[in-house]
C-alpha cells in the first residue's frame, strides 16, 4: 500500500482575481513528488454536500524538511469550488494524490510551445517550471500563448514570467494583449515551429482544444490536459470517460483520471 | 491482546451460501474496479469480498460522456457497463486478484439468457472466482438488464440458466425500480438463487437550468450514495422477512453504523459502493468500526445482530 488520504492544512487561500483563488496546502512528507499535469482530489472531511471530491491540478509544489506544500489555482465555478474558496487559513482538507498521468517530456523536442485558455494556465505553469529545472530546456526555447475571454480571466501571468520569457497574451475582447483567440494567435506563428523539434502542451476549454486539434491535424507532438466530471479519481468508477483511439485505432472510452488527464491530442476523438 | 484480536476476528467471519468471508464487508460492483485500482489504498486481504465490475461476454464500450453527476447526498451514473469482457478479465485481471486471500465475486451481465449462461460458464471454469453475482438490474443499458430484473418470471429464468452452468454460489442483484421487490426476490429464490444482494441504483435524473439539457448524456442514470440509504434499508428489511436465502445489503453505506443498521434489518453481509469514491479506505474503516461495536457492546458474533430489529 503506497497511497493514502492525507490530511492537509490550508496555509493560504487568496482571491488573486475575481473568482480565481490560490490555495496553498501543507502536507506530510509522505506525499509523493507530483509531476506536471498530475492532480489531487480535495474534499472537506465529513462534508457530504457537495458529495464528491474535486479534482484540481497541481500548480506548484515545494518540499521542506518537515513537510511539503502544494498550490492549487482554481476558479470558482460551482458549489464545490465556492466552499473551497471560503476556507480560511488553518482549515483541514483531505487530499488524495498526486493522481493521473503527467505530461511526457521529450528532450529531442527543442522548441516548447504552451497554449493555455484561462485557468488552463495552472498545470502548464508547473510544466514550464519543471522544464526550466531540468537540463533539457531553458526559458529561451519556450513560448507561451495565454488566452482568455477578457482581461479579468487572464491569470497567473506574474508567476509564469519566472519560467517563461516569451508570453503572448490575447483576449476575445482585446481588453488585454491582442484581440484574438489564443489558437488563432498561435496559428500566425505556426510556421516558426517545425514538427520534428517542437512539443506543444495545451490546457483549456474544450472548444480551444478542439480547434487546436483541427489546426495541428496530427502533424505535431501535442499533449493536452482534459477535464471531465469525476467521482473516484483513481479509475474505478469509469465516470470521467473521454473518447480516444486505442492502440488498434478503435474508439474506446478512457478514464481522464487514471489514463489521463494528459492525452496525446491526435488520439482524442471529438464526438 | 493478540488473542483478543483473533477472537474478534473470528467474531466477524460470515458464510453466505457456502462463500466464506473474513467479515461481512464486500465492495459493490462498479465501485471498486477490478480491485487493482484500490490496491494502493486498501490491503485487499482485509476485505470480506471483492465484487468486480460487471462482466459481459464481449467487451462493452459503455455510454458516451457525461456519465456522472453529483446530487444532494449522492450521485447519478450512467456508465453503461463499460467493461473489458469476460475473457480479458480472466486473462488480465483475475491473476492479480488471485494473489490475495479474499473472496472474489464476479458480477455478470448478459443481453440474453444465453449470454448470462455463457459468461457464467466461462467464469466457473477458472481458478480464483468464488461466487457469481448476477446483475439483472442495470438501469443504464438499453437492452436486457432492467427488464430481466423487473419481471419475476424473467429474473427467475436468468437465475435458472446461470445455476445450470455453475457450481459456484449464485447471488442475484436486485433492482429497486420495481413495484414489488419482494415478489422478485421470492421468484429468484424459487429458481435456485443462493442469495440476493440489494439494492442496485435508483433511476433518476438531473437537469442543467441554463441549457435545459440533462446533465447526463444518457438522460437518466442510477442514483447512489447516502441519499438512497433509507430506501435500501426498507427494502432489505422487507425482503429479509419473506425469503430464507441470505440477503446482502447495499445502498448508501458510508460508515460502520450504516452497515450495522442493514444487518439489524436482516442483511447477513453488506456491500460498500459509492463511499469508496470519496474515501478509498472506507471499507477498512467500516470493518474496524463494526469490530469495535461488537467489542463495545459485548456481542460475541456479528451474526448475532442479523435481523434483530425490534418493532
Amino acid at each position: 500500500m503506497a497511497k493514502d488520504i492525507y490530511m492537509g492544512e490550508v496555509s493560504k487561500n487568496e482571491e488573486i482575481q475575481f473568482d480565481y483563488f490560490l490555495m496553498k496546502v501543507t502536507l506530510p512528507l509522505s506525499f509523493a513528488d507530483p509531476l506536471p499535469g498530475q492532480f489531487v482530489m480535495i474534499r472537506i472531511a465529513g462534508l457530504h454536500d457537495p458529495f464528491l471530491s474535486r479534482p484540481i491540478s497541481i500548480y506548484s509544489y515545494t518540499r521542506g524538511k518537515s513537510n511539503c506544500a502544494i498550490e492549487l489555482f482554481y476558479r470558482v465555478v460551482g458549489k464545490g469550488t465556492q466552499i473551497l474558496a471560503g476556507l480560511i487559513k488553518g482549515s483541514q482538507v483531505e487530499i488524495s494524490g498526486p493522481l493521473g498521468e503527467s505530461y511526457t517530456i521529450n528532450p529531442a523536442k527543442k522548441n516548447i510551445v504552451f497554449i493555455a485558455g484561462g485557468i488552463g494556465v495552472a498545470p502548464l505553469t508547473l510544466l514550464a517550471q519543471h522544464l526550466c529545472k531540468t537540463v533539457c530546456h531553458d526559458a529561451a526555447t519556450m513560448t507561451f500563448y495565454l488566452g482568455a475571454q477578457t482581461a479579468d480571466a487572464v491569470v497567473g501571468l506574474d508567476h509564469l514570467r519566472k519560467y517563461c520569457y516569451k508570453i503572448f497574451v490575447c483576449t476575445d475582447d482585446g481588453s488585454l494583449g491582442e484581440k484574438s483567440l489564443v489558437t488563432t494567435r498561435f496559428q500566425k506563428d505556426i510556421k516558426k515551429y517545425t514538427p520534428a523539434d517542437t512539443a506543444i502542451y495545451a490546457c483549456g476549454p474544450k472548444p480551444m482544444i478542439q480547434s487546436l486539434s483541427k489546426m495541428l491535424d496530427g502533424e505535431y507532438f501535442c499533449q493536452v490536459s482534459l477535464e471531465e466530471r469525476m467521482a473516484c479519481g483513481v479509475g474505478a468508477c469509469v465516470g470521467c470517460a473521454v473518447a480516444v483511439r486505442d492502440e488498434q485505432g478503435q474508439k474506446a472510452y478512457k478514464r481522464v483520471c487514471a489514463d489521463g488527464p494528459v492525452f496525446d491530442l491526435q488520439k482524442v476523438i471529438w464526438e | 491482546m493478540k488473542t483478543k484480536q483473533m477472537k474478534s476476528d473470528a467474531a466477524m467471519m460470515v458464510e453466505i451460501a457456502g462463500l466464506k468471508m473474513k467479515n461481512p464487508v464486500m465492495t459493490a460492483s462498479g465501485t471498486f474496479g477490478y480491485g487493482e485500482e484500490y490496491a494502493d489504498y486498501v490491503d485487499l486481504n482485509q476485505l470480506g469480498g471483492i465484487v468486480v465490475k460487471g462482466l459481459s461476454l464481449k467487451p462493452r464500450l459503455g455510454n458516451p460522456p457525461p456519465r456522472i453527476m453529483e446530487t444532494s447526498g449522492g450521485m447519478l451514473n450512467a456508465v453503461g457497463l463499460q467493461n473489458v469482457g469476460v475473457e480479458v478479465f480472466i486473462r488480465e485481471k483475475l491473476p492479480f486478484l488471485r494473489k490475495y486471500d479474499v473472496a472474489v465475486i464476479a458480477n455478470i451481465y448478459g443481453e440474453s439468457y444465453l449470454e448470462y449462461a455463457q459468461v457464467a460458464k466461462k467464469l466457473s471454469q477458472v481458478q480464483g472466482v468464488h461466487a457469481l453475482e448476477v446483475n439483472v438490474s442495470c438501469p443504464n443499458v438499453k437492452k436486457g438488464g432492467l427488464s430481466f430484473g423487473s419481471d419475476p418470471k424473467e429474473a427467475a429464468e436468468v437465475t435458472r440458466r446461470v445455476k445450470d452452468e455453475t457450481c459456484l454460489p449464485v447471488i442475484v442483484k436486485l433492482t429497486p425500480n420495481v413495484t414489488d421487490i419482494a415478489s422478485i426476490a421470492q421468484a429468484v429464490e424459487n429458481a435456485g438463487a443462493d442469495a440476493v444482494s440489494m439494492i442496485n441504483t435508483l433511476t433518476g435524473m438531473s437537469i442543467d437550468l441554463q441549457t435545459r439539457t440533462p446533465h447526463l448524456k444518457n438522460i437518466t442514470g442510477g442514483l447512489s450514495g447516502p441519499a438512497i440509504k433509507p430506501v435500501a434499508l426498507r427494502m432489505v428489511w422487507q425482503v429479509a422477512q419473506c425469503v430464507s436465502i441470505p440477503v446482502i445489503g447495499i445502498g448508501g453505506i458510508m460508515t460502520a453504523e450504516d452497515a450495522l443498521e442493514f444487518m439489524i434489518a436482516g442483511a447477513q453481509a453488506v456491500q460498500i459502493g459509492t463511499a469508496n469514491f470519496i474515501n478509498p479506505c472506507a471499507t477498512i474503516e467500516i470493518i474496524d468500526g463494526m469490530r469495535s461495536y461488537l467489542n463495545d457492546n459485548k456481542i460475541k458474533n456479528i451474526k448475532d445482530i442479523v435481523g434483530t430489529l425490534r418493532t
